[in-house]
């Protein structure tokens, strides 16, 4: 059994009899995968590695950038470009269709940000992304400047058009993981070093409020709150100790799907987005379930 | 002469250590859990007015402090498992970090010879300290290590010592022809010495001599040195013991044979020491509580490459 369940409903979610396939393996430290819905295409990083990779159904996969900043989280704008969490460059950019980068985010009031970690657009465009210290503590970090000038960790808000950053909160320990809910009232953030996953109401502004704790991770599993998504019920899912937690939206915990290796973030995808795809460690596994995701990038 | 040893600062509620005068004030280091707590700092103690103040903050548990001859302040980033520069614009510089393609253990003590190399100690340590994730695991020995040229992010590292298990401190003689290396294990019969290792024309490290070595008593192993300082006649200046076992906390004036020339009792367990004050002639002294402590007129001079240049 690669899932446990405790609730009949999880079975409803995910099948008694889904499997972890690997669909591509002989990474280093993989994470922020995303899918291409319109075109159909799957990209990840291997942080380490130093890559941005992408994978098709049948090609399978091919280097998108060598070295990429030990780029992390990544996500699509509603034009189709990657937007990404550029971990040790300390900032956010876009990958423009042409093939440049454009930088979005560097600095707030000033003071150079942390290492941005996972990011997400919003439905009005806007950029959603988590900036924890991480990157500068990991070992290997290779970044230009390893100096913490902001006080806190914060989650931010950067408008795409003028480039404007928002803090939303600055009170988490190590705010990872980020997801709105399917209509875009809630937003859920990780805290990876405090073990549990933090929910806010999104105002009409876009800004957050009234943060709440939606649910706690704890085990003696390998595993954290890292990555965390929703699928058009509003399920969430998050990494956890031992695998992928799925929490009802209330924060009943459903069932664990049991992952072969930590993972560290994950994505829905395939063409009917009911593939859930795994970032864990060395290795892209894929796994069918029975409920899809929400869709990331251009409408089809 | 005996030495009064008086708080001069803190406590500091976690441990200190890396002192270093920086020509008119001591910088020394703080170790706090988390890795990414903001208590990771380098302090700086000005005795003119006995105030100690922030000089960087999220130092992600920073230990040793070291100066080039021309003042580059050097450190070795315990949880980040690499040297790191501490530019004068206030960012932080990753140095090389890997030796054969491997990630280094977890650097504490360093040393920059006058050809700007650093010379630094390496231990294991425990990797768990550090910040996920740890997906290099430590190499298969506890070495010195030298790198080569500290501006080049992918300059080479050198191994340096194939007999050390717990390498906890390191000095360059005045000459460079003699490296002074406390091997300091919490392991029974690990080994607590102080060596002098011959730099060789090659630059390679020869046989080394043991200068002194750590004993056990009913009580355990008493601890060896875990830090050290040279005055300027050439002796090394270290702090050892605790009071768990042996004679208690102590700092030992070694002459360069390993003579032990004087032993003066301190306060409490050190975790390393280095003369100040602008006639360098008092000891200050870190603590694993976080206490700073110093004793005037030792009747001994620091030395150190940056102060002599």
């Amino acid at each position: 059994m690669v899932s446990e369940a405790f609730s009949p409903e999880f079975q409803r979610i995910v099948p008694e009899d889904a499997t972890f396939e690997k669909a591509a393996t002989g990474f280093i430290f993989i994470e922020g995968p995303v899918w291409h819905h319109r075109d159909g295409y799957l990209i990840w990083v291997d942080i380490i590695g130093d890559t941005i990779w992408k994978w098709v159904p049948g090609p399978g996969k091919s280097i998108v950038m060598r070295p990429s900043a030990h780029a992390n989280g990544t996500t699509f704008d509603h034009q189709g470009r990657l937007v990404v969490a550029g971990w040790s460059n300390r900032n956010v950019w876009r990958l423009e269709l042409d093939g440049s980068v454009t930088t979005l985010a560097s600095h707030y009031q000033g003071k150079k940000i942390n290492t941005p970690n996972d990011i997400v657009v919003k439905s009005d465009g806007n950029i959603y992304f988590t900036d924890p210290s991480n990157g500068m503590h990991l070992v290997g970090h290779q970044g230009a400047d390893l100096q913490k000038y902001l006080d806190f960790e914060g989650v931010f808000k950067l408008n795409p058009d003028d480039l404007s950053l928002t803090l939303l909160c600055d009170d988490m320990t190590f705010p990872n993981g980020l997801c709105f809910s399917p209509d875009e009232s809630l937003m859920y953030v990780n805290d990876t070093t405090d073990h549990y996953i933090r929910v806010f109401d999104v105002g009409a502004d876009g800004s957050l409020s009234n943060g709440r704790r939606f649910a706690e991770l704890h085990g003696s599993a390998p595993g954290h709150p890292d990555g965390i998504k929703v699928d058009v019920e509003g399920t969430v899912y998050c990494t956890g100790p031992g695998g992928v937690w799925v929490f009802d939206p209330q924060g009943n915990h459903l069932g664990l799907m049991k992952t072969p290796e930590q993972c560290h973030n994950f994505t829905f995808g395939g063409d009917d987005l009911k593939s859930i795809f795994f970032a864990c460690r060395t290795t892209v596994y894929r796994m069918r379930v029975n409920i899809p995701g929400l869709a990331v990038g251009p409408a089809r | 002469m005996s030495w009064n040893f008086e708080l001069a600062a803190g406590p500091f509620g976690s441990p200190i250590d890396g002192p270093v005068w920086d020509g008119e004030a001591l910088l020394f280091t703080r170790q706090a859990f988390p890795a990414n707590s903001v208590n990771n700092r380098i302090l700086r103690f000005d005795p003119t007015n006995g105030q100690t103040t922030d000089f960087r903050r999220w130092t992600n548990q920073t230990i040793g402090l070291g100066f080039s001859k021309t003042g580059t302040l050097y450190g070795c980033q315990w949880a980040g498992r690499r040297l790191v520069r501490f530019n004068g614009d206030g960012t932080t510089s990753a140095l090389s970090h890997k030796i054969g393609g491997l990630y280094h253990n977890k650097p504490k003590d360093l040393v920059v010879d006058s050809q700007e190399r650093i010379w630094f100690c390496d231990p294991h340590g425990d990797l768990r300290t550090a910040i996920y994730p740890q997906i290099s695991d430590k190499l298969n020995h506890a070495s010195v290590l030298r790198l080569q040229t500290p501006d080049a992010f992918d300059s080479p590292i050198q191994r340096m010592t194939f007999d050390t298990d717990a390498p906890s401190g390191i000095l360059l003689s005045r000459d460079e022809g003699t490296l002074y290396l406390a091997e300091c294990s919490l392991e029974p019969d690990g080994p607590r010495e102080l060596r002098a290792y011959p730099v060789l024309e090659d630059g390679t490290l020869g046989n080394y001599a043991l200068l002194h070595s750590f004993g056990a008593d009913a009580q355990g192993p008493h601890l060896g040195i875990a830090g050290m300082c040279l005055d300027s006649d050439g002796n090394v200046v270290a702090c050892a013991g605790w009071n768990q076992s042996g004679p208690g906390p102590l700092v030992y004036v070694f002459s360069p044979a390993g003579r032990v020339l004087e032993t003066h009792p301190t306060p409490e367990e050190a975790t390393n020491c280095a003369f100040g004050d602008p006639d360098l002639t008092t000891l200050y002294l870190t603590t694993k509580s976080g206490n700073l402590y110093r004793a005037l007129s030792t009747g001994h001079t620091g030395w150190t490459l940056y102060q002599s240049a």
